[in-house]
């Protein structure tokens, strides 16, 4: 096995890693014994999408690209690709809406070329309107204009791109492919993570040591914990992860609309009611599919998956159209919803055209539910530890940021590396990766805070608050400039 | 196991004989322990008239002729309702006393609930509350009398150390233990609903005071929301305390 970093580029390398170099080939040696680990720069645990952007971040980087890597998933990520040639008849339930920021950041590390673009829907327009009042606003870029200025039309119009999941990740996959050079240990789990032993040859005193289902030990001179929710690599890590359950279940489904959408193929409309169980949101695909999202109680959530197709198509129109004192009632129907829906429809008043189309069918087995929570772990970085995406924040969906900030985190902790390797620090000290914890915790605090607060605010049903917030709703809605703001704020920043 | 607060057989010690001075009664104990009985709260005097004068409240309410009434079936003279420094009231006080003390003999938790689980202390709080306000009945009545002597500015402090007292002894009995700043909210909150549902008692035509009971638990409902609120600001507190210091220490606040 040749050295994993060549002389010539060690010669680029500060004198403190060319000691480490030089260590090189007696590690090798050592490494036929069974019971010494093999050594690797960068462990990723966690084949998401915010670990495979960090992956791909480094290999796509000159100065990061002789970094020794190694991902572990669970999973076979080759068995779960998206196909080339996926039909756009299906979808999958599961789709997240990138922001213009992300999307930049995966056209820097070169993935989004490899993206399954006829897959993606760019959207021009949001609508949000409270299920009390009906009171609205609209997110366009041609209303959110400065106040005197005209736009600028070199601004593009796009808001976010609805992407699946997969078609992130295969995107991710090939790009990582094409560019190589990282050990993939898939379908494999992590046993344990324990600190090594100082011994002869090494000092792995404050490294971690993963033990793999397979039998295999790697010490990681940085450890990624891209692992999710319950992330092991946090646990390990002693950082404690705090916040709320929300006693709400997000329900999701791959829809199929009546028509393309008000707006026609070129300008795509997103929607979102606030309803007192929480939002319920449908998402534009290309061609007239959509994908829902529908944040509501347990007991609920639980009714609308046991309900027949039809009835359940009956229930997301009427949650876009009917009052929430209907939809309560709705519930409680052992089934029958449909003739229901639609007699209470006739004498329901809406404007078709600023709701979503009539939903015409669900596509089968994709409603499914997950717990919604918050969680915040207390820092995203200790000794040759970092973690991104899920496992240092999860997200109420109601903006659709929880993919977004875990490539933010990625991009963050790519940069943070780059740094470190530039400078010649050890790239697992917590001195080389407090930057990444300043970028990125305030950020992620403040998305938090501000969605948690959404959450609670349109839970309210009656009151003097109703009032207030769909004044304050309105008046966004009125003053350009501020809804701008909000929404470069939303886009990623810039 | 309810705990034996009290020697069992109030009434029966109270009216045996006895020569120890008045002031030996009135001695309270400040702390509870289950190895000495309490001594009973009425000297045997002054407890032989009260109880023959509290069978008269129905006909007669709380009045000096009340107490006139059962100083002559005790075999007393008419002028030695003197005994009772605050007169009526303390016919009231009688009253609330000896409820306060029975409770934990009239009510019985059962071990096992019918579906075999255990009764919450809610539950029990529950059950104590409403069987307190059921010893009521009898003189349900008469009872704004009561509470009319009873806001009387003499004898404001006095019903209202009663009052806690009640409360402190429901939850006693309901087996809650807790030792935090919940004690005194607890005590506070039981007490307030107790004497608002008391007050509605008053007026309570239906028949068994089934709006009564009503009433109660939907005092004891709006509770449990508040509990719940109270509850969730606490846990969001806590999360933004700890989230501002994480803020600042990733900015590299030495905290």
């Amino acid at each position: 096995m040749p050295p994993r970093i060549s002389l010539r580029q060690a010669r680029k390398l500060p004198p403190r890693s060319a000691v480490w170099v030089r260590a090189q080939p007696q590690r090798r040696f050592a490494s036929s014994s069974a019971d010494a680990p093999d050594v690797y720069d960068v462990v990723c645990v966690g084949g998401g999408p915010a670990g495979l952007s960090l992956l791909t971040g480094l290999k796509a980087s000159p100065i990061t690209r002789g970094l020794k890597v190694a991902l572990i998933e669970g999973q076979d990520l080759q068995k779960t690709r998206l196909p080339r040639d996926a039909s756009l008849e299906t979808f999958s339930n599961r789709c997240s809406s990138l922001t213009p920021a992300s999307v930049r950041n995966l056209q820097e590390i070169g993935a989004w070329a490899h993206v399954n673009t006829p897959r993606v829907q760019p959207y021009q327009e949001m609508q949000v309107w409270d299920g009390v009042t009906d009171a609205r606003i609209s997110f366009d870029w041609h209303t959110a204009k400065p106040l005197l200025s005209p736009r600028n039309p070199a601004q593009p119009t796009t808001i976010a791109y609805m992407i699946e999941n997969l078609n992130t990740v295969t995107a991710l996959l090939s790009r990582l492919e094409q560019l190589g050079g990282v050990d993939f240990y898939t379908s494999t789990k992590v046993n344990s993570i324990d600190l090594g032993a100082d011994t002869e040859k090494m000092d792995f005193s404050s490294w971690p040591i993963l033990t793999l289902s397979n039998g295999k030990r790697l010490a990681a001179r940085l450890l990624v914990g891209a692992d999710g929710a319950n992330s092991p690599v946090r646990t390990f890590a002693d950082i404690e992860s705090r916040g709320f359950d929300y006693g709400r279940h997000g329900v999701v489904a791959s829809l199929k609309l009546a028509g393309q959408g008000w707006g026609g193929p070129d300008h795509k409309i997103a929607y979102q009611r606030f309803l007192p169980t929480g939002p319920i949101a449908m998402l534009p695909l290309p061609g007239n599919k959509s994908t829902l999202v529908w944040s509501t109680t347990p007991e609920r959530a639980a009714k609308l998956k046991t309900l027949s197709q039809n009835d359940f198509v009956a229930m997301v129109n009427a949650g876009f159209r009917l009052s929430p004192t209907d939809l309560e009632y709705l519930h409680t129907l052992p089934s029958g919803q449909e003739e229901e829906v639609a007699w209470r429809e006739e004498h329901t008043p809406v404007n078709e055209r600023a709701i979503p189309m009539q939903v015409a069918d669900v596509q089968a087995g994709t409603v499914v539910s997950f717990p919604l929570r918050m969680r915040h772990a207390d820092t995203y970085t200790s000794e040759r530890v970092a973690l991104v995406g899920d496992a240092a924040h999860t997200i109420h969906p109601l903006a659709g940021q929880g993919l977004n900030q875990g490539q933010g985190d990625a991009a963050a902790l790519v940069r943070t590396i780059s740094h470190a390797v530039q400078t010649g620090q050890d790239i697992g000290s917590t001195l080389a990766l407090e930057s990444y914890t300043s970028e990125r915790y305030a950020e992620n605090n403040a998305m938090l805070g501000v969605c948690d607060k959404l959450h609670r605010l349109y839970s309210v049903e009656s009151g003097p608050l109703v009032g207030l917030r769909s004044l304050g709703l309105r008046a966004v809605d009125a003053m350009g400039p501020l809804k701008a703001l909000f929404m470069s704020r939303a886009a990623g920043g810039s | 196991m309810a705990p034996a607060r009290l020697a069992t057989s109030l009434l029966g010690t109270l009216r045996a004989a006895s020569t120890r001075p008045a002031i030996a009664w009135r001695q309270r104990c400040l702390y509870h322990s289950y190895d000495y009985a309490q001594p009973p709260p009425f000297p045997p005097a002054e407890s032989a008239i009260l109880s023959c004068a509290y069978a008269h409240v129905p006909s007669h309410g709380f009045t000096i002729d009340t107490l006139k009434l059962g100083a002559r079936d005790a075999g007393y003279l008419d002028v030695s309702t003197n005994l009772l420094p605050r007169g009526v009231f303390d016919l009231v006080n009688y009253h609330l006393v000896t409820q306060r003390l029975a409770l934990q003999n009239n009510v019985q938790f059962p071990e096992e609930g019918e579906q075999g689980n255990k009764m919450g202390v809610g539950a029990k709080v529950r059950k104590l509350t409403l069987a307190r306000l059921r010893a009521n009945e009898a003189i349900i009545h008469r009872w704004q009398e009561a509470l009319a002597i009873m806001a009387q500015p003499t004898y404001v402090p006095v019903s209202f150390a009663e009052l806690a007292r009640l409360a402190d002894e429901i939850w006693f009995l309901s087996g809650d233990q807790s030792v935090d700043s919940s004690w005194y909210t607890k005590r506070a909150t039981l007490s307030a609903i107790y004497s608002s549902t008391e007050m509605y008692m008053t007026q309570d035509k239906s028949a068994n005071f089934v709006d009564t009971e009503q009433f109660l638990d939907n005092r004891l409902q709006d509770l449990i929301k508040v509990g719940g609120f109270v509850g969730g600001l606490g846990e969001w507190l806590n999360y933004t305390g700890h989230s501002t210091i994480n803020l600042l220490r990733s900015k590299g606040a030495r905290i």
